[in-house]
């Protein structure tokens, strides 16, 4: 149940999903990730992608322009 | 005054309509909805790069270069681009219409947020990525917009040809991102 992050920060698509993939892939079932964007297409692509994986996702504002999408992996 | 801002914020209409992002089938809708429109009342399909190398021609010609004897401006059509003023010419305000309507939009958001840059290796694709649209975009005689959204919505063979192509250009656009960017 570790919690690992990934800073995207300043990063367009497709880059923060590409790196969500592949950071995901790393962990294992019950390990969560937070992943920092600031481009609001990545705010619809990724917890997009990671729900259709079947994983469960949260996105938390946290400043104007800058979300936090928790994942968490699923299986 | 703070308060009724966050209260605001909170709304479910304001979040709605303002915040969260239209689904696919919205923005296509309003797209071709908006297209139609643009062609009904100007006569002429959406683009929007063409007018980036008149604007890039304006500034060769004040250098004193002289793009007027170009055969990409020998047409009457196009000589007149070179000599229209700035609010005179649509393209030119179409642009920056698309420009301040995505900065009104952010701002309705309350999502607007200057970036920064992360490495040297963004600012160099930036730039090469730009040169590289904008020439291609010439050769192509359009954009997405001009070549592939307008053409394919005019029932011109010519969008869909530009369609594949692009395709292929984003899988090999992608192989670098991945071998770059990763």
């Amino acid at each position: 149940m570790a919690e690992f992050t990934l800073d995207c920060l300043g990063e367009a698509c497709p880059v923060p999903l590409m790196k969500t993939e592949k950071k995901m892939s790393e962990l294992s079932v019950g390990d969560v990730l937070v992943v920092s964007i600031d481009h609001s297409c990545a705010m619809k692509n990724v917890p997009e992608w990671a729900r259709k994986q079947g994983h469960n996702v949260e996105i938390e504002e946290v400043d104007d322009g800058e979300w936090e999408i928790v994942i968490e992996k699923a299986k | 005054m703070k308060e009724f801002f966050i209260k605001l914020g909170d709304h479910p209409i304001y979040k709605k309509l303002l915040k969260e992002p239209l689904t696919y089938v919205a923005g296509a809708v309003l797209l071709s909805v908006f297209q139609i429109a643009h062609f009904t009342v100007f006569q002429k399909g959406w683009g929007v790069t063409s007018t980036f190398a008149v604007w890039g021609t304006w500034v060769y010609n004040v250098l004193g270069g002289d793009a007027g004897s170009w055969a990409y401006y020998a047409s009457e059509k196009m000589q007149q681009e070179l000599h229209t003023s700035f609010l005179a010419d649509g393209g030119s305000i179409r642009n920056l219409g698309i420009i301040f309507g995505a900065l009104a939009a952010t701002l309705f958001a309350s999502q607007f947020k200057i970036k920064k840059i992360k490495t040297l290796r963004q600012v160099v694709a930036a730039i090469l990525g730009g040169l590289l649209m904008g020439y291609g975009a010439r050769l192509a005689n359009g954009c997405n917009i001009g070549a592939l959204f307008t053409a394919i919505a005019s029932f011109s063979l010519s969008g869909w040809v530009f369609g594949a192509f692009l395709l292929v250009g984003a899988f090999i656009g992608s192989k670098l991102l991945a071998k770059y960017f990763m």
